[in-house]
């Protein structure tokens, strides 16, 4: 008796299609575990698995294709190796790397039959799911939080993909974008919490004895480095106590720490490289500012001011770590600082290296009131939930695959005993959707010479007949609108604009405007006779329906899953067509609304508190 | 901000086994993670059990102390293509073993064993059950006896034990609690917890409230913006109480009348056009102004016998239960406090002030409970004394208790006909339902009966070879030997309509419609086409499901499944029933 006879007897005549199935995971983490496992197991021919993070001590609890002995290796190979020991007729394989990477551009997203979501964070999540719409590929999205989770499939023109509903803004990180590519004030909090007040004063993971050293050759190279780097942080905590303490934080962390990153040239290609802080400049131009600035918590701070609070705090915890290693006997732990949003001197301490940070990413600094909401709670993660959500996505694959699209479902899982598991049949596109309600091409445009100006001249108002009220944005801000033209006489590269990146047209013409344009950049050198920037063929963009009902959201169904004004930012998303980001970035506001689902499973997961009674401070 | 007069004491960071654990400490908290640590769970699997590894898998990541797997089966081919914790090289051995080694990989700090011999041992000493604190057992067991003396013995010894089947898409499981299962910590939505007395106020919340508003018109524009807005609904409760007779607003119109009130006294003259404080105010009329009541639950709580007679071998919750019942019968039916705000526009010293009178009167509330209770165990000659915080976990969370009462298995017997007592009126409603899923249920029972009577045929004849001996006891048995399972199912009471529930001594429920004879033929036949396979999703599935139940109710938090559930993986559905 063959090993699949259950799964060819069950699953009929789609398991001959399985078999021969290419597909991808995205994300190796709580769910991905459990979904590797359960693919492998289903039968799927080959796998492609995509994880940038690396193992931490706090994912054991339920990502069980990692032991102690994995810490700080990468997930997605481990993943891959501890998987494919129990079943070796599949073919599996594992990318290190940030699934925005260019390497994983649309072709490579078309090579797969079917994608899954196993991700952490909205970014990414947002990221895939418009690959898979250019590419036109099924995705099946998932995501836990506590005893909930959500499987839903998004195919292309015949359901709501990703962003048809609204999103919140995410608070769940990957390493590598803390401790190495900061683009957030958040980010920035993370690092100085987590990682920089912990490597300091906390039980940092390499103390730990559970811990082995021992390297791994196929460990990428970064993770290495930052290896290297919190140990040479955490060896600094034998200057406890020292004169000179602040200056050696202050020169590993913030200024060579950040030297070694600068010359890491391929990861500055498509970001702004920091800029290293010199301890004696600052600490001049910071004379004359006293500690008692840290009570001004409503401000952002100066580089001046944040350098004071950094000195002064740094200078606190230590005094009150020596103490306490004084006080405790020799047989027991070394005793810890542990960050409390509620203790001032771990506040005060995290606050300013957080903006020390962010200015030398230059980020936008955050008063010490918010950074404190900021640096909230932890989304709990189980191995339950997990298991059940996986094998919801690979149902609902099954159903996609068979081209079941009216028994395919949006299922929720829920904390009551009543139900466990709720349904919900799937959407139409939401016609409205700034994602999938657009109209899709590509832009080739010639690096060398094309700007700006040659798209909204040549392309958009000539050729395609654009008003003068419309804008183009990408996934940093808006690049032109009518108020904004200073961006017109430069090229695509000085903009920050990519091949494989996609620029959003947006009509604003008030009688009827034009449905989003969506363009994928395909740069190409052009004849120098023939116009900049072109399009591959003709466009009839259609119109916006007028009208059209309030689509309903996933929020309507599962009360815990979006926050509670779903209808509410829908109907100002009808009358003001932005995207959510762009109007996050004119009101330069970060929305933290409570806790919603969809981003957990990172190590460095971090939500706002909603029931710690904080007070409301007027500004 | 004033500089902190001491240091703050330093704390300990957190050991390596609470970051290990971290993501679910959130959840359920250390005391459930210790009941998680001492508790022993036994696995008595069959079939392929795959569903019962899985089970394990959930139960071990999360650090449950101690499993015993027993399984007679050795590994085969069809194994290693369904079960994850196998692989190659344990084709012919011992599978309780080979799982138990892979499973160990899991987490190092709990113990699994794997313990030698059948199950039928279990049914027949059913004493040696009474070492772990619950059971899993994966259906179909291998007849009708063992699996009734297992249930039987599980709920005589107040051991909680479930019962699961899984087979092709479908699966299924059942609960069997103690027939009084009380759940302190059932963590209810945060929002509803609320309490705030808004209606019996004590005297310090009262002096505070003379403080804050007693000339509330002449505050300045900055404090008349920032009372509380609890605060504020006292105030203009003790305005609607004068012209009201004393009596508060009750009714929907009464409180629509009295949010006006409110609302009115906001100021408009500024850019907002309103305060922000006034309008929280408003929005929590409706929730804020409901007389205090005891919920059901807790009230069956105090009429229960173990409540009202206390003995010195009582469980600690009835001892605490105890003393809050005598706590609210001296206090007009009044709980203790559990003293937890919400968030509110007000400004810091404020908040905290107020803070600090709720902390305080739940302290004093809870003091009072502590009291009754210590005399109590005096009376009683009680050796250990319930811990603090038990007493305050059940304190804050006494309006949201629940009591589960455990219903016994049932059990497809050869011999005797199910006793569906009061539950078959309910169920033939149910079956009523053309899309109830409650058919799935009865074609698992069709499946035990079925395995009931190849276990007859079985005994009958002897196995001719070691091949087909392990076949049948992996329930893999070879065809001819028994009617299909359609033929069999049909044969058998299942499809039959019963007789009259009303008139029946042991009534059954109805399969009276056409489209419940449908589904459950329907279900029949996708079981016989799954020819006792699992598949390894829904087996997955109903690991997580199971596991998830499991952690409910070893930690006691969270309310569990009561007491059965089914998953059509087909519509991807689930539907819990009580049966």
């Amino acid at each position: 008796m063959g090993r699949d006879r259950f799964a060819k007897q069950s699953l009929g005549y789609l398991y001959p299609r399985i078999k021969q199935s290419r597909i991808l995971m995205v994300g190796a983490g709580g769910i991905g575990c459990e979904l590797l496992k359960n693919l492998v197991l289903t039968g799927f021919g080959e796998i492609h698995i995509v994880d940038l993070d690396t193992i931490d001590l706090s994912n054991l609890n339920r990502q069980f294709l990692f032991r102690q002995e994995h810490i700080k290796k990468s997930k997605a190979l481990v993943a891959k190796e501890s998987a494919a020991k129990f079943n070796p007729h599949i073919k599996l394989e594992a990318h290190h790397a940030n699934i925005k990477d260019p390497q994983f551009n649309i072709e490579w997203f078309q090579s797969f039959a079917l994608i899954f979501n196993a991700l952490d964070n909205l970014d990414a999540r947002r990221h895939v799911n418009k690959m898979c719409l250019a590419a036109d590929v099924a995705l099946i999205e998932s995501g836990t939080t506590g005893f909930n989770g959500q499987v839903q499939p998004i195919i292309k023109g015949k359901t709501e993909c990703y962003d048809c509903s609204t999103k919140e803004v995410p608070k769940s990180f990957p390493v590598c974008t803390i401790r190495s590519t900061p683009s957030q004030p958040i980010h920035c909090i993370v690092w100085a919490k987590s990682y920089l007040f912990t490597e300091l004063f906390g039980t940092s993971e390499e103390e730990t004895p559970e811990f082995d050293h021992s390297e791994d050759s196929e460990n990428a190279k970064e993770i290495e480095n930052l290896r290297q780097e919190s140990q040479a942080l955490n060896s600094i905590r034998q200057s406890m106590g020292s004169d000179d303490l602040a200056r050696k934080v202050f020169d590993k962390v913030f200024k060579d720490d950040i030297n070694r990153l600068r010359s890491m040239e391929d990861m500055w290609k498509t970001r702004k490289q920091p800029n290293a802080l010199d301890f004696d400049g600052v600490s001049k131009g910071a004379s004359g500012t006293k500690p008692s600035v840290a009570q001004h918590d409503q401000k952002a701070w100066t580089v001046a001011e944040n350098f004071t609070v950094f000195c002064d705090s740094l200078r606190r915890l230590s005094t009150r770590l020596q103490t306490s290693q004084a006080r405790s006997e020799a047989d027991i732990a070394a005793p810890v600082l542990i960050f409390d949003k509620d203790d001032e001197d771990t506040l005060d301490f995290v606050a300013a290296s957080a903006n020390l940070r962010s200015i030398v990413f230059g980020i936008e600094s955050k008063s010490k009131f918010d950074i404190k909401q900021m640096a909230g709670n932890i989304i709990p993660a189980i191995a339950t939930t997990n298991a059940i959500t996986a094998s919801l996505c690979v149902m609902q694959a099954f159903k996609v695959m068979r081209g079941d699209l009216d028994k395919a479902k949006m299922v929720f899982l829920e904390r009551s005993a009543a139900r466990v598991i709720n349904s919900d049949t799937l959407k139409p596109p939401n016609p409205n959707c700034n994602v999938c309600g657009v109209m899709s091409s590509t832009l080739i445009l010639d690096p060398d010479r094309a700007t700006l100006k040659d798209l909204v001249e040549d392309i958009l108002k000539t050729q395609l007949g654009y008003g003068d009220e419309f804008s183009i944005n990408n996934e940093v801000g808006t690049l032109y609108d009518p108020d904004l033209d200073d961006n017109l006489s430069k090229k695509f590269s000085d903009l920050g604009v990519k091949a494989d990146s996609f620029l959003t047209v947006i009509d604003d013409d008030e009688d009827d405007p034009r449905v989003n344009l969506s363009l994928a950049i395909l740069e190409k050198t052009l004849p120098a006779d023939t116009k900049a920037v072109q399009l591959p063929k003709k466009l009839d963009i259609a119109r916006k329906p007028k009208d059209a009902p309030a689509p309903l959201t996933n929020g309507d169904t599962n009360g815990h899953v979006t926050a509670s004004p779903v209808g509410t930012k829908r109907k100002r998303s009808l009358e003001e067509p932005e995207s959510g980001l762009q109007q996050n970035n004119k009101r330069g506001k970060i929305h933290m609304p409570s806790k919603a689902i969809g981003f957990q499973d990172d190590d460095l997961v971090i939500a706002d508190d909603s029931n710690d009674g904080a007070i409301v401070i007027d500004d | 901000m004033a500089e902190r007069a001491t240091t703050p004491p330093i704390l300990q960071g957190p050991t390596a086994k609470e970051k290990k654990y971290d993501r679910q400490l959130r959840l359920w908290a250390a005391s459930g993670q210790a009941a998680l640590e001492t508790a022993k769970v036994l696995l008595l699997n069959s079939g392929p059990g795959v569903v019962g590894v899985e089970t394990l898998k959930n139960l071990i990541l999360p650090g449950v102390g101690s499993f015993t797997i027993v399984d007679e089966a050795n590994v085969s081919e069809l194994d290693l293509g369904v079960n994850f914790f196998l692989e190659e090289s344990s084709l012919g051995r011992w599978r309780a073993e080979e799982t138990r080694r892979f499973l160990q990989e899991l987490n190092p700090e709990v113990r699994i064993n794997a313990l030698e011999g059948s199950i039928d041992a279990f049914a027949d000493h059913p004493r040696r059950l009474e070492q772990y604190s619950l059971i899993l057992l994966v259906g179909p067991t291998r007849n009708a006896r063992v699996l009734d003396r297992i249930c039987q013995h599980a709920d005589k010894s107040s051991i909680p034990l479930f019962y699961i089947h899984c087979q092709g898409f479908f699966s299924h499981f059942s609960v069997q609690l103690p027939a009084q299962f009380p759940i302190v910590d059932t963590h209810p939505d945060p929002a509803s917890t609320q309490d705030l007395r808004l209606l019996n106020p004590w005297p310090e919340l009262l002096e505070f409230l003379e403080k804050k508003t007693g000339n509330l018109g002449l505050l300045s524009d900055h404090d008349h913006g920032h009372v509380p807005y609890l605060l504020i609904l006292l105030h203009f409760l003790n305005v609607w109480n004068a012209s009201h007779d004393s009596q508060f607003p009750a009714n929907y119109s009464e409180k629509k009348e009295f949010k006006a009130l409110v609302e009115s006294g906001a100021r408009r003259n500024n850019s907002e056009g309103g305060e922000e404080n006034f309008d929280e105010a408003a929005a929590a009329v409706l929730k804020s102004l409901n007389p205090h009541s005891i919920s059901s639950g807790l009230r069956e709580v105090f009429e229960a016998d173990a409540c009202q007679n206390l003995r010195p071998t009582s469980a600690n919750f009835w001892i605490i239960a105890n003393a809050i019942q005598k706590f609210q019968t001296s206090h007009n039916g009044i709980l203790p406090l559990p003293g937890a705000l919400p968030d509110m526009k007000a400004q810091s010293s404020d908040y905290i002030q107020l803070q600090n009178i709720y902390k305080a009167k739940a302290r004093s509330d809870l003091a009072e409970v502590t009291r009754t209770i210590r005399s109590s165990e005096q009376e009683l000659s009680r050796r250990l004394s319930i811990e603090q915080a038990e007493i305050e976990a059940f304190c804050k969370g006494a309006q949201f208790i629940k009591v589960i009462h455990g219903r016994p298995i049932r059990v497809a017997k050869c011999t005797a006909e199910i006793d569906w007592s009061d539950r078959a009126k309910a169920l033939s409603q149910e079956l009523q339902n053309p899309d109830s899923l409650l058919p799935i249920y009865f074609a698992f029972l069709a499946l035990d009966r079925y395995q009931d009577d190849i276990d007859r045929i079985r005994t009958l004849r002897q196995p001719a070879n070691d091949q087909q001996f392990n076949d049948i006891l992996t329930g893999r048995v070879v065809s001819g030997a028994v009617p299909p399972l359609p033929t069999f199912a049909e044969s058998a009471h299942f499809s039959t309509p019963a007789v009259d529930p009303e008139h029946d001594p042991k009534p059954w429920p109805r399969f009276d419609t056409p489209e419940a004879r449908t589904a459950f033929d329907d279900v029949v036949k996708e079981l016989d086409r799954a020819d006792w396979g699992e598949l390894h999703n829904i087996a997955a599935l109903t690991g997580g499901m199971v596991a998830q139940e499991v952690i409910k109710v070893i930690t006691k938090q969270y309310v569990p499944v009561d007491n059965s559930c089914v998953f059509d993986g087909i519509a991807s559905k689930t539907a819990v029933f009580k049966v």
